[in-house]
């Protein structure tokens, strides 16, 4: 399995609604819009493994309700449980990776405080993981029972054809187009983990800039040093 | 110079990445103070973070933005004002047109009580489980520190606890509007004690909840260990008890069975009336799920309801949680009438058991179980037909199922190349169309492997 990139890089390209490209998971978007303007359920729950875009969703809640906070629990190394103090005066709190922090029992009550503190506030949270709530290994039952009390959204992960797609519509974004056979080619010979592939991709962008060159299967050899 | 901030952030969204702007400095709320602007953080740890990294940038920026008119840009902490330092009289809030900006949503609590305005009796669905907790519950809403005092709800988690204690609150403001009420959660007694002692007003602190009418406190398991706020709380509930105020409390379990609790505070908890919350039995989880249709306005046959229920049954809040994906599924795929069937679509990833984690070791084991072969016949560089026809299967399942490369199945499989892989794959798909025995053990195996 693939090591997920540093957000930082990932993110760069300012992850929105619009640049998602949602195929099978078109109900999940169409909550996380209705939350991010005020509206639907209060709690959310978004699950779904590596690659299925829960970052870029919740960055792009962020984008469209300004007043509101992203937690990335894989960087827990760097943060404290103390930092989820007085964020219920946001309008939308949104925890990135909650597996990080399932069995940690001060991270797991600070969220549970959270949680309260929300409800009471009458503001939202968006919670994701790569598991359904019951497998996470979540300790304190207080905390698990409010994760299975809100909306639970599953992410699909893609198939070929929506990997394609998600790719393009990418580029197109970036400003440049991906043909169908360089796409084709992309999957065939990659890993087809969506934000490895989103990387490539970027790398394959700077270099044609570099080189002044069109993005053709010969050239993506080349640069990625891949194989026949 | 609120559009100097917004100014500023619009500069720094460009240079920082999405996350690290979403992380650090949306948070930040900005308050005009004459020639002043004072950021605030919501709490210690990010306005470290946000002084060490993005301060400096913060100004340099501010400053390119009004040399003209310099303004000086200061960081501090929020300083959310526990609800024992607020005074009566209404404060002329500094940061209102922030504050202002959030709405309120309909259901939120009265900010001088916190409680929640939907948790009342009229909606609390009663079954065989909770009945002498709800006919307690009433009892002591009519006659507020009367009847049983403390009124002592235990049970497991989501079973309609904090409903039931907020209900009387609701009651008993319904019958007096002028009572002061105070409903909150253990933590945030613990939280406001320790900032009492570091403001130096622990006298406020006491005198603020010593001196209500009602004081309603969830999950008091949360006390457990804390010695000092245990004994602020032990003082109080003397006071209260002294002075007939009602004290309602609830936790996970039987006041003698909470740990980490001082002996004589146990002892206390018990001596009003102490009762249990059970799970719902059937019947009842059916009727809290027509009820909370019925406030959403949605028809739900009663067949429905029941295989919702007979599957839920662990607690209240799952059970609310399974309705929501439904009804979310519904209002996004336009569906009118809840049938079983979309209920059971709706829910299958919660009800699943087990999501297996597919990887190519799995379905290696689960192909070779299937046609009878050894997994080591997989990896073989045997061509014999049977062998090599379930080794392109589970090379193509590979494919289809995992996130590996070519290259990467290739090697899976004894180290065979990418090409052979592709081979396989297309192999199998075009047997699948042609040979239904094919189909049928590939549909077999995706069953097998995907459920």
């Amino acid at each position: 399995m693939a090591h997920q990139l540093p957000l930082g890089i990932t993110l760069r390209d300012n992850a929105a609604f619009e640049n998602y490209f949602s195929g099978a998971n078109g109900e999940a978007v169409f909550a996380l819009k209705q939350c991010a303007e005020g509206r639907g359920e209060q709690f959310i729950y978004l699950w779904g493994t590596q690659g299925t875009g829960k970052s870029h969703l919740l960055q792009a809640v962020c984008k469209l309700e300004k007043n509101a906070v992203y937690l990335p629990l894989s960087e827990k190394e760097s943060l404290v449980p103390d930092m989820l103090e007085g964020l219920e005066s946001m309008a939308i709190v949104c925890i990135d990776d909650m597996e990080q922090i399932a069995g940690d029992p001060e991270w797991e009550t600070a969220v549970f405080n959270l949680f309260n503190r929300v409800r009471d506030s009458g503001n939202r949270l968006i919670i994701t993981d790569n598991v359904k709530p019951a497998d996470l290994g979540i300790k304190l039952p207080d905390l698990v029972s409010r994760l299975n009390w809100g909306l639970t959204l599953h992410l699909q992960l893609l198939n070929d054809e929506g990997k394609l797609s998600a790719l393009q519509l990418r580029a197109v974004k970036r400003g440049f187009e991906l043909p169908d056979n360089v796409g084709k080619y992309l999957l065939s010979r990659n890993t087809r983990d969506l934000s490895s592939l989103f990387d490539l991709l970027d790398q394959l962008d700077e270099a044609s800039l570099a080189a002044q060159r069109k993005l053709t299967i010969p050239f993506v050899k080349e640069v990625a040093g891949l194989r026949d | 110079m609120l559009s100097l901030w917004q100014m500023c952030l619009d500069r720094l969204e460009g240079e920082v990445s999405s996350q690290q702007y979403n992380t650090w400095l949306r948070p930040l709320k900005a308050v005009e103070d004459g020639p002043t602007l004072r950021l605030q953080a919501p709490n210690r740890f990010i306005h470290d973070w946000v002084n060490d990294r993005f301060l400096g940038r913060i100004q340099e920026i501010a400053h390119v933005l009004k040399d003209d008119d310099p303004v000086s840009i200061t960081l501090e902490v929020a300083n959310k004002e526990p609800a024992f330092q607020r005074k009566i009289e209404p404060e002329i809030a500094l940061n209102k047109s922030f504050s202002s900006a959030q709405a309120r949503p309909k259901n939120s609590p009265r900010p001088e009580s916190n409680l929640n305005k939907s948790f009342i009796f009229q909606e609390f669905v009663e079954g065989k489980s909770n009945q002498l907790a709800k006919a307690a519950a009433q009892q002591v809403a009519e006659n507020p520190g009367e009847t049983y005092n403390p009124l002592f709800i235990y049970g497991g988690v989501g079973l309609g606890k904090t409903h039931l204690m907020q209900a009387v609150g609701n009651a008993m403001l319904a019958n007096k509007p002028d009572a002061h009420i105070v409903y909150l959660h253990s933590e945030r007694f613990v939280a406001d004690m320790v900032k009492a002692l570091q403001h130096n007003a622990i006298d406020n602190f006491k005198r603020y909840y010593r001196t209500v009418d009602a004081l309603l406190i969830d999950d008091i398991q949360f006390f457990a260990n804390k010695e000092r706020s245990q004994e602020e709380f032990f003082h109080t509930f003397n006071t209260l008890l002294e002075g007939q105020k009602q004290i309602i409390l609830t936790s996970d379990r039987y006041p003698k069975e909470v740990t980490g609790l001082e002996e004589r505070l146990k002892s206390r908890l018990g001596w009003g009336l102490t009762v249990a919350i059970e799970p719902p039995e059937l019947e009842t989880r059916v009727a809290i799920l027509m009820q909370k249709c019925s406030q959403l306005s949605i028809e739900l046959d009663s067949n429905v309801a029941f295989f919702i229920a007979q599957r839920i049954r662990s607690n209240v809040r799952e059970l609310e949680g399974a309705l929501r994906r439904i009804v979310a599924n519904a209002n996004f795929t336009g569906e009118r009438v809840i049938t079983i069937d979309f209920a059971k679509k709706s829910l299958s990833d919660l009800l699943a058991l087990q999501d297996k984690l597919v990887t190519i070791e799995n379905i290696q084991k689960t192909v070779a179980e299937y046609f009878k072969i050894r997994i080591s016949d997989l990896h073989a560089s045997s061509r014999s037909r049977s062998v090599a026809r379930p080794r392109q299967v589970a090379m193509a399942l590979s494919k289809e199922l995992t996130s590996h490369s070519l290259p990467e199945i290739g090697n899976a499989f004894g180290g065979r190349d990418h090409t052979t892989v592709l081979h396989a794959c297309k192999r199998i798909n075009n047997l699948r169309t042609e040979d239904s025995r094919v189909e049928e053990d590939y549909k077999n195996l995706l069953r097998i492997l995907s459920t």
